[in-house]
């Protein structure tokens, strides 16, 4: 792998990271809607907002395995 | 409570952030790029300063400077995507500087913030609370709130029936929220009032009834209107005022003390008594007739030894209730909940929650631990039960003379056949019951 490689590598790992950062604190989110610390709507949003990150980062992924993938068949 | 400028340019990650630090309890505001961060630094003095290391005009670390020159330097946790970045922090910062590594957890938030790093325990499965008031899951339990259930959806009258403590109003007030009818609940001690005042409690009086009554009142019947009238110790209730609520049950109107004027009313009545069906027929505390009417659906709600196995969900909830009320951190070991669940509690629920909270006002309030006092006491305990479980810390001998005692009330005070049933000379019983200073000398 050259270092430019690398580096765009890199850049995709950022980019999926993001979405799965966002996931992860929603789901502490739901966590305290189930307890009653927060309204329970809230619940719903931070859940349909984890299915749209992790939608993302699949996403990133998908174009991440295409764009390595073109540099491959060069 | 502390001030908390959270620097992230991921909006939608420090807004959950945002949610979770107030929530325990501090405040916070928020930067996206180094430059707001700068400006809130200017504006506001902060107690902590979460920083993510990478912005979009440049590294947190550029805002070190800044920080270093406030009059009252905040602490800084930095925010990381990167493992790698750990190291590097450190070198860049020194050792002082905490760091988090996303994806961040609620407990790590806490942690930085409350400068502790304790690990939760895993949270304990939520107990279900039956009509949002009731707990257990004990057969007999399930057959209540099968009977509930039932006859919440009717408007029949319901009689109560159930030892002291085994949570009589609460199941009243089941009833109620499971008919979801919309009048009020409302709920009255019919034991705890005078033979004159109970009329005017009841069925209300007009001003000028009689002396003090210096306004109008409404009676129980008329408040509940549409609801759930609770009549507790319907027992206790003075025979001859019965006829009056014979009347109200029989043509559903009440005539307030003093008054000349029917008022039409219309509630479910759940009365209570903790008298056995049997001693409501033999003792002539209640009419028949006003029986019959209040006891259309009777139900006999169980004592705490017949669903021992909710022990453990009661001392679960009460402790947790009283945790939340106090801010202490108790939790019940195996054992002690064996131990629980080894008494009879003649008191019941009530004197189970009680017991519960003794003991925990009794313990450390800085430990989880709880602990409970070496013997489970009422003074009740002995009157109710006749058997009651045999319990380490006794001495021979009290337990000899309670069965002694228990075995002659049960022939009615034959002591031949007690002696048989004990198998002891009849000459060893008298020689007991000398000792117990029960017998005169020529008997």
């Amino acid at each position: 792998m050259t270092s430019e490689e690398f580096s765009k590598l890199s850049v995709f790992v950022h980019d999926a990271r993001k979405p799965l950062n966002r996931i992860s604190m929603q789901a502490e989110l739901v966590k305290m809607a189930l307890n009653g610390d927060v309204a329970p709507e809230k619940a719903i949003a931070a859940l349909d907002k984890i299915i749209s990150s992790a939608k993302d980062c699949s996403h990133t992924l998908t174009e991440m395995t295409s764009d390595l993938g073109d540099n491959i068949a060069d | 409570m502390l001030t908390v400028l959270l620097v992230d340019d991921d909006a939608e990650f420090t807004e959950v952030a945002c949610t979770i630090i107030e929530f325990l309890g501090h405040e916070v505001l928020t930067a996206g790029t180094l430059e707001e961060a700068r400006d809130w630094l200017k504006k506001e003095t902060f107690d902590h300063v979460l920083l993510d290391f990478m912005l979009p005009d440049g590294s947190g670390a550029h805002l070190f400077n800044e920080l270093d020159a406030l009059p009252k330097r905040p602490r800084v946790t930095l925010i990381t995507g990167h493992p790698s970045v750990k190291s590097v922090i450190k070198g860049l910062c020194g050792p002082t500087v905490d760091y988090l590594v996303k994806p961040i957890q609620r407990e790590e938030i806490e942690a930085v913030l409350s400068q502790k790093k304790k690990s939760k325990e895993p949270e304990e499965a939520k107990i279900e609370k039956h009509f949002d008031l009731l707990i257990g899951e004990s057969p007999v339990m399930k057959d209540l709130y099968k009977l509930i259930a039932r006859v919440s959806k009717t408007s029949a009258n319901v009689m109560l029936l159930g030892e002291s403590g085994v949570g009589k109003e609460v199941v009243a007030a089941a009833i109620h929220r499971a008919s979801e009818s919309e009048g009020p609940y409302i709920a009255t001690n019919c034991g705890a009032f005078s033979k004159e005042l109970i009329g005017s409690e009841l069925f209300g009086h007009e001003k000028g009834a009689f002396t003090g009554a210096v306004g109008r009142k409404e009676g129980v019947f008329e408040q509940a209107e549409g609801g759930t009238l609770f009549l507790d110790e319907i027992t206790e209730m003075p025979i001859d005022m019965q006829p009056n609520l014979l009347r109200v049950l029989e043509n559903k109107v009440v005539l307030r003390v003093g008054g000349t004027k029917s008022i039409p009313v219309n509630c479910r009545v759940v009365s209570a008594t903790n008298r056995t069906m049997e001693e409501i027929a033999q003792s002539k505390v209640l009419r028949e007739d006003i029986y019959f009417r209040l006891a259309v659906f009777p139900i006999t709600i169980p004592p705490l030894r017949e669903r021992k196995e909710d022990i453990p969900l009661l001392a679960k909830t009460f402790i947790a209730e009283f945790n939340k009320d106090n801010g202490s951190i108790y939790r019940w070991e195996d054992s002690q909940l064996e131990t629980l669940q080894a008494y009879d509690w003649p008191g019941n629920v009530r004197e189970l929650r009680h017991f519960v909270h003794r003991a925990a006002i009794m313990s450390d309030p800085e430990k989880s631990e709880i602990e409970l006092p070496k013997t489970i006491e009422s003074p009740f305990a002995q009157k109710q039960s006749t058997t009651p479980a045999l319990q380490a810390g006794r001495t021979i001998e009290d337990v000899e003379k309670e069965l002694i005692y228990a075995t002659l009330e049960k022939v009615n005070g034959n002591k031949t056949t007690a002696a048989e049933m004990l198998g002891i000379s009849t000459k060893t019983l008298y020689n007991r019951l000398h000792a117990y200073g029960d017998l005169s000398k020529d008997e």
